[in-house]
C-alpha cells in the first residue's frame, strides 16, 4: 500500500522507572500500546502494533529531553522538571513541549533542614557561601542567581539530596510531591522553584519538517485520559526519617554508605565485620543509620557522589566503586581522595563497547573507521563522562562528543551513539543488546576511599586505621 | 574549506591588528596624559565575584562561561572574565586599597555567550576606573576623558547621552515592590525594556507623570533637571538624586560639552549608582560609563566611591579610518642570490632597520610586495637597488647609498 510506505519512521522515547506504569496504561488506553512496554521487559526497542512506522525505546526519563533535543527521537514522554533543567542550561535546545499531561505531579523545592530555620530573607543578604546540593544544577544555579545569593556553590548529585542538610549542605534543590513529603524527610521548604508534571515533548526540527500528524492525532485523547482520575501507581511511601542530626565534632569519623543497587552488597559485606547498624536494611533505610561504634557518623548517599563529598571534606571515608573514584580523579587530578583498601566485592569490568555489526574489534579499528570518515564525530554515550573523555583524549580521537546518560546506556547503540563506556559483570546484557566489547579499560571493585586531609589529622588517623583493619579482616573472608 | 574556528570566535588578521593597535595606542596615550596607569586582570575569576546584587544581572550571569577547575571539587566555579570593571575593583581592593585616589586603565577581552554565534562571544574593551572620589568633579573628569579619547580615536561625530541610576532607583523604590520584584524590574529596565516600568505604574498614580517625563523628554542642559525637580509629586528622595545629577550637569555645562539627558539610555549594568553616560557614534554605542559607589564595598568590603567607563573596541574599530602609519613606513625587500650572501643580506637589512626602514628578507626571490628591492651581488659590497614605482635600477657600493637612494630615513622607530 503506497500510503503506508510514505509514512516516515517516528521515533518515540518512553520513560523507564516510576513513570513507566502510568505511561504504559495511558498509551494502551488510546490504542498506542506497546506489548513490551512494562517494568519486567528486557526489550528496550519496541514497534507499535497499531501505528505503522512508530518505534519506541525505553530510556531513563532524565535522558529523554537531551535525546529528543539532539534529534535522536522525534517525540518523548518525560517529566517536565528534566525538560526545564535542560532548557535552563541550554536555552536554544531544539525541543518543544507539545502538551502537559496531568500525572506525575510534583514540585521542585529549595529546601533546608527543618532545624536550620533558613528563610528567603536570610538568604540574599548573608555572606555565607551557601552549599546547595541537587540533581538539578541548572535550575539551582538560576534560582540562586535570581535570589541574588552573594556566594554559593552548587554540588550536582546523582541523587539522595535529602540526606545532606543540614550537616553537609545548607540547602537542597529537590523534587517532592508536596511540602508534606519534604517534612517527612525532615526538610522545610524555603521556596518553590517550579512545578513538574508528565509532558509530551518533540524535536523542533522534526515538527518543522516531518509529517507526524498521524501520531499527533492521538494526543488529544492522551491529554484527556491523563486528566482522568487514575488509580495511582503503587508507591511505597518513603521511609519516615528519624529526626536526628549529627553534631559537628572533631572526634567523629564521617562514613558514607551506598543506597540503591550497591546497598545490598554493602550490607552483606558489613555483616562480615563486627560493625552493627540500625537503619541500614532494605526495608528501613535511614539517612543516618546508628552503629555500635560511637565515634562513627554514618550517612547513606549515592556511591557516584561519594568521591566529591569526601574531597570537599563532608566525609572522611566512603565505600564506593573504584570506577567512581577514577571518574572523580580524572575530573579533579589533584583531589585529596584516595583508595585506602580494596574490599573485593562488587566486581565489574569497565569496557568500551560498540554494536556487533561495526567492522572493528579494537579501538585501533575504530580509529581507522574514523579516519575513513565514518563515525565522525564519534558519539560516545556513558555514565562515566570523565573516564570516557580521558579514554578518547588519550587515544587521540580527534572529534568526539560525550553525551552523558543516567543509566540503561546499552539501548543507545547503534542508533543514538557509536560507542559506550559501560560496566559489565558477565557481558550477558551487552550480548542481549547485540553489542561487543572492543576494549577493557580496567576492573573495578568496591573500595574504601578516604581523604588525605583526614588522614593528616592524628585523632582521625587512629580511628580510620581501626576501621581499615576491621574492613581488611572482613575482605579476607570469602 | 571547513571552518574549524569556534562558533562566535574571531581571528584578527594583520590589517585588523593594525587598527586594533591604533585604537589601543590612542586610548593609552590619552589615559597616560591624564595620569592613569595601566593594569591587567587575569582572564579567570571566581564566579562569586559577579553574583552579588549590584554586580551582574541574572540574565548576564546566564551567559557567562563558567566551569569547575581541575581542583574544583569544592564546587567553586571559575568564569572567563565577563566584565572589566568588577575585576578592576577586586584588583584595587587586594593590592591598592591604601591609595586614596587610584586612576587606572585597562585594555581587556570579555566573554559572554551569544546564541546565534553570528556576533562575537569574545569582545574587547578599553576602560578606565577613577577610584576614591565621590564626585561630582570626578564624574566630570571621566566624562571629559571619554570625550577626549573619542576625539583622539578619530571618531567622526559623536553624541553624549546622560542618565542617572540614582534617580531610576529612587523611582523604583517608590513603586513599593518587594525586594525580588524590585530587582526583577530593574533587570528588565537594564535589558532595555522600559515598558516594564510603565506596566508597573498604576500602583502609585502620583508618579505617573514623572515616569512619562523620564521616558519621553530629552534634556539639553541643567535647566531640564531644574524643571523636573519642580514637577508636582517629586518626593524628597527623588529631589536629592536630581540635585546630585544637577551638580554634575552644571559642571559639564561650564566645561562647554554638549549632551542630551535621556533617561532611557541607561543599559546593562546593575552596579551604577549615580551618573550614567554613553557615547553614541554612527548609530552605535561606542562607550558607556558612570558612577558605582557600592561596587568596591561589595567586592572587597572597603567602601570606596568610584566611577569609570569603557569603550567597545569592535564598534570603535568599525567607525574609524584605517590607520596609515605602518603603510607610511618604507619597506625594502633584501634579496640574496645564494647561500654565500645570506650573512651579507642579514647585515644589510640590520643597517636599513637601524635607519628606520622596514627590511624584509626574501629567500625565495619572489616577494614583490614592496616598492624597493635590494639585490645583493656576489661581488662584495655591491648592491642593485630597484624602485618599482619609478622603474629604476641603480647599482651602489655602500649601504648608505641604498638609504640615500630610497630617500633617507623612513618614518618608523
Amino acid at each position: 500500500m503506497a500510503s503506508d510506505l510514505a509514512i516516515a519512521v517516528t521515533r518515540l522515547a518512553l520513560p523507564k522507572g516510576k513513570m513507566l506504569a502510568q505511561t504504559s496504561r495511558l498509551l494502551a488506553s488510546i490504542g498506542l500500546g506497546f506489548a513490551d512496554y512494562n517494568s519486567k521487559t528486557r526489550i528496550y526497542r519496541m514497534q507499535s502494533d497499531s501505528v505503522p512506522g512508530l518505534t519506541a525505546k525505553m530510556l531513563n526519563e532524565r535522558d529523554i529531553p537531551v535525546q529528543v533535543a539532539i534529534g535522536n527521537y522525534d517525540f518523548g514522554i518525560c517529566s517536565s522538571d528534566w525538560l526545564q533543567e535542560m532548557q535552563t542550561r541550554y536555552p536554544n535546545s531544539r525541543v518543544y513541549k507539545v502538551a502537559d499531561l496531568a500525572y506525575e505531579m510534583s514540585s521542585i523545592y529549595l529546601a533546608c533542614s527543618d532545624r536550620s530555620g533558613i528563610s528567603l530573607s536570610s538568604l540574599a543578604g548573608a555572606d555565607t557561601a551557601w552549599r546547595i546540593v541537587t540533581e538539578y544544577p541548572a535550575l539551582a544555579e538560576a534560582a540562586a542567581c535570581r535570589m541574588r545569593l552573594r556566594n554559593f556553590r552548587i554540588f550536582p548529585l546523582w541523587g539522595s539530596a535529602d540526606a545532606y542538610p543540614p550537616e553537609n549542605a545548607e540547602l537542597a534543590v529537590l523534587k517532592a510531591t508536596d511540602e508534606e513529603e519534604l517534612r517527612r524527610l525532615n526538610l522545610q521548604p524555603v521556596k518553590k522553584i517550579c512545578s513538574s508534571n508528565a509532558c509530551i515533548i518533540a524535536n523542533s526540527d522534526s515538527l518543522e519538517s516531518g509529517d507526524f500528524s498521524r501520531l499527533m492525532s492521538h494526543f488529544t485523547a492522551l491529554i484527556n485520559n491523563a486528566a482522568l482520575p487514575a488509580e495511582e501507581p503503587e508507591r511505597r511511601p518513603p521511609t519516615r526519617q528519624k529526626d536526628t542530626v549529627y553534631r559537628k565534632s572533631e572526634q567523629k569519623v564521617w562514613l558514607a554508605l551506598a543506597d540503591g543497587h550497591q546497598q545490598a552488597h554493602t550490607i552483606n559485606f558489613l555483616e562480615k565485620t563486627e560493625i552493627r547498624l540500625q537503619g541500614y536494611d532494605k526495608d528501613d533505610t535511614q539517612r543516618r543509620p546508628l552503629s555500635n561504634i560511637d565515634w562513627l557518623n554514618i550517612k547513606v548517599i549515592r556511591p557516584q557522589d561519594m568521591p566529591q563529598q569526601v574531597a570537599n571534606g563532608n566525609f572522611d571515608l566512603a565505600i564506593t566503586g573504584r570506577d567512581w573514584l577514577l571518574d572523580h580523579l580524572y575530573q579533579f587530578p589533584s583531589s585529596p581522595v584516595t583508595s585506602l583498601l580494596d574490599l573485593g566485592f562488587g566486581w565489574v569490568k569497565i569496557v568500551a563497547v560498540v554494536a556487533e555489526q561495526v567492522p572493528a574489534d579494537s579501538i585501533e579499528g575504530i580509529k581507522t573507521l574514523i579516519a575513513l570518515g565514518k563515525m565522525t564525530p564519534l558519539r560516545m554515550a556513558t555514565e562515566y563522562i570523565n573516564i570516557a573523555d580521558k579514554y578518547l583524549r588519550d587515544r587521540h580521537i580527534q572529534r568526539y562528543r560525550v553525551v552523558p546518560t543516567w543509566g540503561a546506556t546499552e539501548v543507545y547503540l547503534p542508533e543514538d551513539a557509536d560507542m559506550l563506556i559501560e560496566n559489565t559483570e558477565t557481558g550477558q546484557t551487552l550480548a542481549r543488546h547485540k553489542l561487543k566489547i572492543i576494549d577493557t579499560l580496567f576492573e573495578s571493585t568496591a573500595c574504601l576511599i578516604g581523604s588525605r586531609q583526614s588522614l593528616a589529622v592524628p585523632r582521625k588517623r587512629e580511628k580510620i586505621d581501626q576501621l581499615i583493619s576491621i574492613f581488611r579482616k572482613a575482605a579476607a573472608k570469602k | 574549506m571547513e571552518i574549524q574556528r569556534c562558533k562566535g570566535a574571531r581571528d584578527l588578521l594583520p590589517d585588523d591588528m593594525e587598527r586594533f593597535r591604533q585604537v589601543e595606542d590612542a586610548f593609552r596615550n590619552t589615559c597616560i596624559s591624564w595620569g592613569y596607569r595601566e593594569i591587567k586582570t587575569p582572564t579567570l575569576e571566581y564566579i562569586h565575584l559577579f553574583t552579588a546584587t549590584g554586580t551582574l544581572t541574572p540574565s548576564m550571569l546566564g551567559r557567562v562561561y563558567s566551569f569547575l577547575d581541575w581542583d574544583g571539587w569544592g564546587g567553586e566555579r571559575i568564569v572567563l572574565r565577563p566584565d572589566g570593571t568588577i575585576p578592576a575593583a577586586r584588583l584595587y581592593c587586594e593590592n591598592m586599597s591604601g591609595q586614596d585616589i587610584a586612576r587606572l586603565y585597562y585594555v581587556t577581552n570579555v566573554f559572554a555567550f551569544e546564541e546565534t554565534g553570528a556576533s562575537d562571544r569574545e569582545k574587547w574593551q578599553c576602560g578606565v576606573e577613577l577610584i576614591g572620589d565621590p564626585g561630582p568633579v570626578s564624574d566630570a573628569e571621566v566624562l571629559a576623558l571619554a570625550i577626549e579619547a573619542s576625539t583622539a580615536l578619530g571618531l567622526p561625530k559623536f553624541e553624549i547621552k546622560l542618565s542617572h541610576a540614582g534617580i531610576l532607583k529612587a523611582l523604583i523604590a517608590e513603586l513599593k515592590l518587594d525586594a525580588e520584584a524590585r530587582a526583577l524590574l530593574l533587570d528588565e529596565i537594564l535589558e532595555g525594556n522600559w515598558q516594564a516600568l510603565s506596566n508597573a505604574r498604576g500602583r502609585s498614580k502620583g508618579i505617573d507623570s514623572i515616569l512619562s517625563w523620564l521616558m519621553e523628554l530629552k534634556g539639553k542642559s541643567s535647566a531640564f533637571l531644574a524643571n523636573l525637580k519642580a514637577m508636582p509629586g517629586i518626593s524628597r528622595n527623588l529631589a536629592q538624586e536630581i540635585d546630585r545629577f544637577t551638580a554634575i550637569t552644571e559642571l559639564i555645562d561650564n566645561l562647554g560639552y554638549k549632551y542630551e539627558i535621556d533617561f532611557t539610555s541607561i543599559r546593562g549594568f546593575e552596579y551604577y549608582t549615580g551618573l550614567c553616560f554613553k557615547i553614541v557614534s554612527g548609530g552605535a554605542r561606542i562607550c558607556s560609563g558612570g558612577r558605582y559607589d557600592n561596587l568596591i564595598g561589595l567586592v572587597g568590603g572597603i567602601e570606596k566611591p568610584a566611577c569609570g567607563f569603557a569603550f567597545y573596541f569592535d564598534q570603535v574599530v568599525a567607525l574609524i579610518k584605517p590607520w596609515t602609519r605602518q603603510k607610511a613606513w618604507k619597506t625594502v625587500i633584501v634579496r640574496s642570490p645564494g647561500k654565500a650572501s645570506i650573512k651579507s643580506a642579514f647585515s644589510v637589512a640590520a643597517t636599513l632597520r637601524r635607519a628606520g626602514l622596514i627590511a624584509e628578507l626574501d629567500f625565495s626571490g619572489s616577494q614583490m610586495n614592496a616598492r624597493w628591492t635590494v639585490n645583493i651581488q656576489f661581488r662584495p659590497k655591491a648592491y642593485i637597488v630597484r624602485d618599482a614605482v619609478r622603474n629604476v635600477d641603480k647599482a651602489v657600493a655602500e649601504v648608505k647609498d641604498i638609504i640615500n637612494f630610497i630617500g633617507g630615513s623612513g618614518n618608523g622607530i
